[in-house]
């Protein structure tokens, strides 16, 4: 299986001196096509700032992390810029979507910025959106929508650009239990019917099972790694947690 | 994202907060409308000024006197200084002699057949017709002056230059007079008789003089200024008859001289240097104008200010609207930077942001003007109105030369304003911003 993320002795550090704080420490580990992980960890684990490093959203202080086998902490703004809009797909706990704007204009947002012409990219929107199931709402302003809707015009928005990669960031965090699992189900049909690679971060220990890979963060450290495994189905009696 | 696609998405970003946008819009459109307002008058008279001086012509006409006058005219018409102690020197206006005549008439460029000096005119008089009992005081009478004149005429022809004309006794009328006289058109006057009563002062009677009416002059800030234009004989005969008792060696002072000068061969201000030079003063026919000009430019000037000042506070308007919009949509950057946005598109859409603000107060701006100037062009116009004599000044003028310009530095002002909320934007970090409540 190709590695599409490949981490080595990853070091981040906040804040300088005697106010210095490091996130995470020494990390390493090698993500693979296909793979549905999740990283799990309390809240300042360093999941987040780990989840962020891996989505190119902030730069280590030391370490590498490649991309494709690219290695991404040597790409310009320009670059990363167009990997992450090409190659990521993101969806996060507080939505954060335009309230104001209509979900297609929400959802064709990676596609305008990557520049694609207005007819295509409204085909792709609309495909994206029909297959989170919402093919009624889409010209519904994003704040008349329920939390579940909304939540699917971010996966709508995470998929239109046919990435290799989703980051979702406690995707069911903002969810009661039943809108959560068709919010998973939504991403884990993308991650088996695209072959695309999931990565969730989350505390959810029910959640974190049904990835075929767990990776524990704990004090900024890998603390387990489960590696992967035959996946367990996503099955009804799943519960979700919504506690946060 | 491409240049109209920027474009579509600042705008539908700044009429997401209608209220906010509409005021800071309605701030700029105060400043650009007194502007704009101000140019659009400022073009008006200069064009009519320009217009009336174009139709006059006389740009090789040439006013020469001593320097003692220029300095006295120009300070009578800039302003009052209050009484001056009196020296053998002071005269009124320092007059031109025999000598100093010679002297102007041996210039170079300078045609020596052209000098006319106009005496004034003394004493009492009346022009009536036979188609009235009333009789009108005589205003300014003078000659053509020298010069390529191309007084504008409502009706008839210029009074005839020829010599063999010269000795017939004709006049060309100021507006309004073929009415007072008791003609109905000013086409009805022409060819007929009016007369000129000049009064003897001993005897208290009234000597008249007959006169054949060749033209009417057409209203207008320049042309008026010339009066009743008479033939020479018609002059020299009143000239003749108003002096009579005067001693007969009496001979009226030169104040001034008129004069044409080789246009061909110099420009307003060469010759001017050589007559300065050679110790005299002289007058273009733009000098005169220049007056007239100046006034108005400074009126501008100050208006402009006021609109500078408006503009100035507008500015900060578009720099705290966009300030607030940076700090509400931070979110929204955050995203926008998560998913591959580059910091200079965001700057570039903040940016634009504020240049559609600058862009729409500006249009705004005109669009009103425009609409108020054309009412108000149209107002001065009617009958009573104060610009009711001058049918062809267009008060208010607007060429895209005038207002594209002030649009474009609006445009401009917008934009450096929108600099710093721009900057602020384009250099926020993503996960910071998306973390921000």
């Amino acid at each position: 299986m190709n590695k599409v993320i490949e981490v080595k002795n990853l070091v981040k550090v906040y804040g300088k001196r005697s106010a210095a704080f490091t996130a995470l420490k020494n990390v390493s580990l090698d993500i693979f096509e296909g793979e549905s992980v999740a990283i799990i960890g309390k809240s300042g684990s360093g999941k987040s700032t780990l989840m962020h490093l891996l989505a190119l959203l902030d730069r280590p202080t030391s370490g590498t992390i490649k991309i494709n086998g690219v290695d991404s902490t040597k790409l310009n703004g320009r670059k990363l810029n167009q990997l992450r809009n090409r190659s990521f797909g993101f969806v996060f706990q507080q939505f954060f979507m335009n309230p104001s704007d209509t979900v297609l204009e929400n959802v064709v947002l990676p596609l305008k910025i990557a520049g694609i012409n207005r007819k295509t990219r409204r085909s792709r929107a609309e495909k994206a959106i029909a297959t989170v199931g919402l093919r009624e709402r889409l010209k519904f302003k994003a704040n008349d929508l329920s939390g579940g809707q909304k939540q699917r015009v971010c996966i709508a928005r995470a998929i239109v650009n046919d990435p290799k990669i989703i980051f979702a960031d406690e995707p069911t965090g903002n969810l009661d239990s039943a809108t959560g699992e068709k919010i998973i189900k939504l991403l884990f049909d993308f991650n088996k019917n695209k072959g695309a690679t999931l990565i969730i971060v989350t505390h959810d220990e029910d959640l974190a099972k049904l990835c075929n890979r767990q990776i524990r963060i704990s004090d900024g450290k890998v603390i387990e790694d489960t590696k992967s495994k035959t996946p367990q189905k996503p099955s009804k009696t799943t519960k979700q947690s919504k506690e946060k | 994202m491409g240049f109209f696609e920027t474009i579509r998405t600042a705008n539908h970003n700044l009429f997401r907060n209608k209220v906010r946008t509409f005021l800071t819009i309605l701030a700029i459109f105060v400043g650009s409308f007194t502007i704009i307002l101000n140019v659009a008058i400022n073009t008006g008279v200069n064009a009519f000024i320009d217009e009336q001086t174009t139709a006059l012509g006389g740009d090789n006409f040439i006013m020469l006197m001593s320097k003692d006058s220029e300095a006295m005219m120009s300070e009578q018409m800039s302003a009052s200084t209050g009484p001056q102690e009196f020296t053998e020197k002071t005269s009124t206006l320092g007059t031109l002699s025999d000598q100093d005549l010679k002297n102007l008439k041996n210039i170079d460029g300078i045609d020596a057949d052209s000098f006319y000096s106009p005496t004034p005119l003394n004493g009492t008089g009346y022009i009536t017709s036979s188609k009235t009992d009333k009789k009108y005081n005589v205003s300014s009478v003078m000659i053509l002056p020298p010069g390529n004149f191309n007084i504008p005429l409502a009706a008839g022809t210029l009074v005839d230059q020829t010599e063999d004309a010269k000795r017939k006794n004709q006049i060309v009328l100021p507006p309004e007079y073929p009415q007072a006289l008791g003609y109905e058109k000013d086409e009805d006057i022409i060819g007929q008789t009016v007369t000129f009563a000049l009064k003897d002062e001993f005897n208290n009677t009234f000597k008249k003089f007959s006169a054949e009416v060749v033209g009417v002059e057409a209203n207008g800030i320049v042309s008026s200024q010339f009066g009743m234009l008479l033939s020479r004989n018609l002059y020299d005969e009143m000239y003749a008859f108003a002096t009579k008792y005067y001693p007969d060696d009496y001979e009226a002072p030169t104040y001034y001289v008129m004069a044409t000068f080789d246009n061909s061969r110099y420009s307003e201000d060469e010759i001017k240097q050589i007559i300065s030079d050679a110790g005299y003063s002289a007058w273009t026919i733009n000098d005169m104008m220049g007056v007239i000009r100046t006034f108005f430019d400074v009126i501008m000037i100050v208006f402009t200010i006021f609109g500078g000042i408006a503009l100035l506070a507008a500015a900060i308007g578009i720099v705290n609207t966009l300030l607030m919009s940076v700090e509400e949509r931070t979110r929204e950057i955050g995203l926008d930077k998560a998913l591959g946005m580059s910091s200079g598109r965001i700057f570039a859409e903040f940016a634009t942001e504020a240049i559609l603000l600058g862009f729409w107060g500006s249009i705004f701006g005109v669009a009103v003007a425009f609409g108020i100037s054309s009412i108000v062009n149209v107002a001065v116009h009617a009958p009573g109105a104060f610009l009711e004599v001058f049918p062809t000044f267009e008060l208010f003028k607007f060429t895209i030369g005038n207002t594209l310009p002030i649009i474009l530095t609006i445009m401009f002002i917008a934009f450096v304003a929108g600099t710093a909320p721009a900057s602020k934007a384009a250099h926020k970090n993503p996960i910071e911003a998306l973390r921000y409540e």
